[in-house]
C-alpha cells in the first residue's frame, strides 16, 4: 500500500496521524486562489519541486496530480516488492482514477484552450488519462492500463475493476488506486454549488456546513491469495458493488437508493449479512445532503448501524483519491485492530440520531465496509476483511 | 426603470441564462412559481439565478434561506431587485 | 467475449436516422462535426442543460435504453469538454467570483453515463472509463467482465467524444491536426503530419446470447508502446491465440492521414492483410480518442449489409464475403488496440 495525504506522506505517517487524531485541514499554500485565505483545505504540504526531486520525475509536462500519484504508487510497489521484471509482465495491470487529472493547471489550461499559437509544455497533460499514462511509462507496466472517473467514487471503482480483472484471469496482479490534487477548477466548482464549508468540516453533525476539499493519492497492490503465500497480506477484498442513485446530477435521493444498493450489493458479493460488518468507513463529506442520505441508507440497511466514522474530518474530501485513501485507512484499521474517530462532531443529525465513533479505540475488526458516493449518482461500496 | 419593463427584462434574462429552450419570456406569468410545478426549475437553477442577480443587478445573496424567499416568482424577484440593486 | 444486438451512432455522417454510408459529408476547417438529430425523446427541461457530448451520448443511447439494460458502461476521454472550459473561462473571467455551477456539473466526464442512468432510472452498474484512446476498449473489457459475472444480463456499452473549440486548440497546438486545410476525401493522399478532428457517439446493446445478434466481439487487446516491433509481436500472438475459428477477411484500419503513423499501419497491413480486403473509416469519423467505437459500429454495419462504402475501400481482397473483421487503431503512436468482430 502507498498513500500521501494532508496527514502524512507515507502509510506509516498516515497511520500515526490517524491514531493521534490529527487533522491536516488548514491553509492553502501551494498555489494562489482567491479562496486560499477564506476556506480551509486538506493540502499535502510538499511543493511540486520537492516531489520532482524526490521522485526523479523531471519531465517538463508532469503535473502535481501525476506527482502525488507517482509518490503513492511507488510506495505501494516497493511495499509489495514488485520488481521491474514483474511490473513489465503482460499480466500486471495498472488501474487509476482521477477527476481533475491535469486540470490542476487551471490557468495554463485556460491559456492553451483559448489561443491558436505557441502553447505550454502541458498540452498532453490535461486529461485524466495523462496521470496513469505517465505511471505506465515510469514503471514500464504492460498489462491492462485504465483510468476511471465516476466523480467522488472513482477510486473505489478502480479497486473493484482491478479485483475483477484478477478474478477473471485477465491479470495476475493489479496496482489500483486514485489521485486528485487541489485545483482552482474544483475549488470554484464546489464553491459555486455552495457545498464548501468555511470552517473545518464536521461530518454527521447536525450543524455541518459543507465539505473541505483535500488532495492526495493512494495505491494498493492486489493479488490472489494463492499467489502471495510468502508475502505480507494486509487484508482481503471480499465485497464490492457499484450502483446508481438515478436521482439528480449533483445530489442524492432522500431515501438513499444508490448508497443502499451499493452497500447491499457489496454484502451480497461478500456473502455477509449486515450484522457481520464491524465498522463502516463512511463517505461522510460533511454536506447537508450526503450525510443525511448516507445516514438514511445505513439505517435502512442495518436498522441499528455498526460503529462508523468519516476520515474526511482528518484530510478533507480528496475526490477521486478518496476511495483508495480510505481503503488504505480501512485496511490499517483491520491490520492493527483499531478504529479511528470522526473528528469535530458535536450533535447528531435530527431525526437520524446516529453518533459516529468519537475516540480512538483498540478493538478486533473483522469486516470493514468503505463507502464512496459521487456526483451523477455514482455510488460504490467495498468490503475489506481480516484474512 | 418601469416595473413592467423590468419584469420583461428579467424574464428575458432568466430564459437566456438558464437556456429555457421551450419558453418565451412573455409567456412566463408574473406569479408563476419558478420551482416545482410552474417553470420546473431545480436546485442548480436556484444557484444560477442568484448568480444572475449578482451579475446583472449587483445583488449579493449569501444566505440560501434569503434566496428561497426571493426566488419565488418574477414578482418577488422584481420587488427584491428594486430594493437592493446596486447597478 | 459478447454479442452485439442493437447499435446506434451519431456521427458526422448519415449514421443515425436514414442511414446511408455511401454519402461522405465534407469536413469544414479540418473539423468533422456530428449531425445532431432533433432529440425528440429528451425533455426540453433536461436538454437545455446538456452540452454537445452529453446530448450525443444521451441521444444515441435513448433508442437502446428502451430495452432496460442492467447497467451502463461508457468510454470517453474528455466527456463534456466544452462545459469544462466554459466553467474554466468563468473562473478566470470573473476572477474566481460568483460562478454559475451548471457548466461544472455537466463538465464531469461521468455526466453522460450519469444522465443516461438518470433518464432511464437505471440504478444498476454505472461507470465511465476515461483512459484516453483506450477508454472505449476498457469499457468493452468491462462489459465482457460484467457479462461473465452476470451471464443473463444486458448492458449498454458506448464510446463518445466531442470536438470543442478548446480541445481542438489544445490538440492543434500539440501537432495532432494538419496545419493546412484539407478535404476528408484527400485524407489518405496528402503526405503531411497531423489528422483532422472528429467526434461522435456509438452505442451498443450487448449480452451473452448469440441468437439474432448483429455481431460478436471475439477478442480485444490493448497496448501502450511506441515500438513498432512490440506491436507486431503482440499482433502475431493475438492472431495465433484467435485464429482457431478462422482468419479475418477484412482489416478495418484506423489510418488517419498522419504521415508519422504510416509505418505502424503499413506493418500491420503487411502482417494481417496480405490477401484480404482493407477498409478505412477516419475520413468518415475524423480522429478522436474514442473513434474505435465508431469503427466497431461500422464493422457491425459491414457484417450486416455485406457492403463496404466505396470511399472506405483501400483494397479488395480475394473474397467479398465479410465474416470476421480485424480492427487496428493507433492513437498518436502510443496507444494501440486490436479488436476482432465477427458475424
Amino acid at each position: 500500500m502507498g498513500v500521501i495525504s494532508a496527514i502524512g506522506n507515507s502509510v506509516a505517517e498516515n497511520h500515526v496521524s490517524l491514531t493521534q487524531q490529527k487533522c491536516g485541514i488548514g491553509k492553502l499554500e501551494q498555489f494562489p486562489s482567491k479562496y486560499a485565505a477564506t476556506l480551509p483545505f486538506g493540502e499535502v504540504k510538499i511543493s511540486n519541486e520537492l516531489l520532482k526531486e524526490k521522485l526523479r520525475a523531471y519531465d517538463a509536462d508532469v503535473t502535481r496530480t501525476t506527482l502525488l500519484a507517482l509518490h503513492a504508487c511507488k510506495e505501494a510497489i516497493d511495499d509489495a516488492h514488485l520488481d521491474p521484471e514483474i511490473l513489465s509482465l503482460y499480466d500486471t495491470a495498472l488501474i487509476g482514477a482521477t477527476t481533475v487529472g491535469g486540470m490542476c493547471l487551471t490557468d495554463e489550461l485556460y491559456h492553451d484552450a483559448n489561443k491558436d499559437e505557441g502553447g505550454s509544455e502541458y498540452l498532453l497533460s490535461y486529461d485524466c488519462a495523462s496521470v496513469n499514462i505517465y505511471l505506465q511509462k515510469y514503471f514500464s507496466i504492460n498489462g491492462v492500463i485504465n483510468t476511471i472517473n465516476t466523480a467522488c467514487s472513482s477510486s473505489a471503482n478502480s479497486i473493484m475493476y482491478g479485483a475483477r480483472l484478477i478474478k477473471q484471469g485477465l491479470a495476475k496482479r493489479a496496482i489500483v488506486g486514485g489521485v486528485d490534487s487541489l485545483a482552482k477548477f474544483t475549488i470554484n466548482g464546489f464553491n459555486a454549488l455552495h457545498i464548501l464549508s468555511d470552517e473545518i468540516c464536521t461530518p454527521f453533525d447536525q450543524n455541518r456546513k459543507g465539505l473541505n476539499l483535500g488532495e492526495g493519492a493512494a495505491f494498493l497492490v492486489l493479488e490472489k491469495e494463492e499467489d502471495c503465500a510468502t508475502k505480507k497480506i494486509y487484508a482481503e477484498l471480499t465485497g464490492y458493488c457499484n450502483s446508481n442513485d438515478a436521482f439528480h446530477p449533483s445530489s442524492l435521493s432522500d431515501n438513499g437508493d444508490g448508497p443502499y444498493l451499493a452497500m447491499k450489493g457489496a454484502l451480497d458479493i461478500a456473502k455477509l449479512s449486515p450484522s457481520d460488518i464491524s465498522f463502516i468507513n463512511a463517505h461522510g463529506t460533511g454536506t447537508e445532503n450526503n450525510d443525511l442520505t448516507e445516514s438514511q441508507a445505513m439505517i435502512r440497511l442495518f436498522d441499528t448501524p455498526p460503529a462508523f466514522a468519516s476520515t474526511k474530518s482528518n484530510i478533507g474530501h480528496t475526490l477521486g483519491a478518496a476511495g483508495a485513501i480510505e481503503a488504505v485507512y480501512s485496511i490499517l484499521g483491520i491490520a492493527n485492530g483499531e478504529v479511528y474517530p470522526n473528528l469535530h462532531f458535536k450533535e447528531p443529525i435530527e431525526g437520524k440520531n446516529l453518533v459516529p465513533v468519537l475516540s480512538y479505540t483498540k478493538t478486533a475488526i473483522q469486516h470493514v465496509m468503505s463507502n464512496s458516493f459521487g456526483f451523477g449518482g455514482n455510488c460504490s461500496s467495498l468490503i475489506f476483511s481480516k484474512s | 426603470m418601469e416595473k413592467e419593463a423590468l419584469k420583461l427584462q428579467l424574464k428575458k434574462q432568466i430564459v437566456e441564462f438558464l437556456n429555457l429552450m421551450a419558453v418565451k419570456p412573455e409567456d412566463i406569468k408574473d406569479d408563476e412559481p419558478l420551482f416545482g410545478e410552474g417553470l420546473g426549475l431545480d436546485s442548480i437553477d436556484s444557484i444560477e439565478l442568484i448568480v444572475l442577480l449578482n451579475r446583472e443587478y449587483g445583488i449579493d445573496i449569501k444566505d440560501p434561506k434569503e434566496g428561497r424567499k426571493v426566488l419565488v416568482d418574477v414578482n418577488t424577484m422584481v420587488d427584491y431587485i428594486e430594493k437592493h440593486r446596486t447597478k | 467475449m459478447f454479442y452485439i444486438h442493437q447499435i446506434t451512432c451519431i456521427s458526422p455522417q448519415q449514421t443515425f436516422s436514414d442511414i446511408d454510408l455511401n454519402i461522405l459529408n465534407d469536413v469544414a476547417d479540418n473539423k468533422l462535426k456530428v449531425i445532431e438529430p432533433s432529440y425528440e425523446g429528451i425533455p426540453l427541461n433536461i436538454l437545455r442543460r446538456m452540452g454537445k457530448a452529453v446530448r450525443i451520448g444521451v441521444g444515441s443511447a435513448l433508442p437502446l435504453i428502451k430495452q432496460k439494460p442492467d447497467g451502463i458502461i461508457i468510454g470517453t476521454a474528455n466527456g463534456g469538454m466544452e462545459d469544462c472550459i466554459k466553467f474554466l473561462n468563468q473562473i478566470i473571467d470573473y476572477n474566481e467570483g460568483m460562478l454559475a455551477p451548471g457548466n461544472f456539473v455537466q463538465s464531469t466526464t461521468n455526466a453522460v453515463a450519469a444522465q443516461i442512468g438518470l433518464m432511464s432510472r437505471n440504478t444498476g452498474y454505472n461507470i465511465t472509463h476515461v483512459h484516453r484512446a483506450l477508454a472505449f476498449e476498457n469499457a468493452m473489457l468491462d462489459a465482457a467482465m460484467m457479462l461473465h459475472e452476470n451471464p443473463s444480463a444486458n448492458y449498454l456499452l458506448g464510446g463518445l467524444d466531442e470536438i470543442s473549440a478548446y480541445n481542438y486548440n489544445i490538440d492543434y497546438l500539440s501537432g495532432a491536426y494538419k496545419k493546412e486545410k484539407i478535404s476528408n476525401k484527400d485524407l489518405f493522399t496528402i503526405d503531411s503530419p497531423g489528422s483532422i478532428a472528429g467526434e461522435g457517439s456509438a452505442m451498443f446493446l450487448v449480452n451473452k446470447f448469440s441468437k439474432n445478434a448483429i455481431a460478436e466481439i471475439e477478442a480485444l487487446q490493448t497496448l501502450h508502446t511506441d515500438d513498432i516491433d512490440v506491436v507486431k509481436n503482440q499482433l502475431q500472438l493475438f492472431i495465433e491465440k484467435n485464429n482457431a475459428s478462422g482468419k479475418p477477411d477484412l482489416l478495418l484500419s484506423g489510418e488517419n492521414g498522419d504521415n508519422r503513423l504510416t509505418d505502424y499501419y503499413t506493418e500491420i497491413e503487411n502482417e494481417v492483410a496480405k490477401n484480404i480486403s482493407v477498409a478505412r473509416f477516419k475520413q468518415m469519423s475524423g480522429e478522436y480518442p474514442t473513434a474505435s467505437a465508431y469503427a466497431v459500429w461500422l464493422a457491425c454495419m459491414i457484417l450486416k449489409d455485406q457492403n463496404i462504402p466505396a470511399h472506405a475501400v483501400k483494397k479488395i481482397g480475394e473474397t467479398k464475403k465479410y465474416e470476421r473483421i480485424f480492427i487496428y487503431n493507433n492513437y498518436k503512436g502510443t496507444q494501440h488496440s486490436f479488436i476482432l468482430v465477427s458475424k
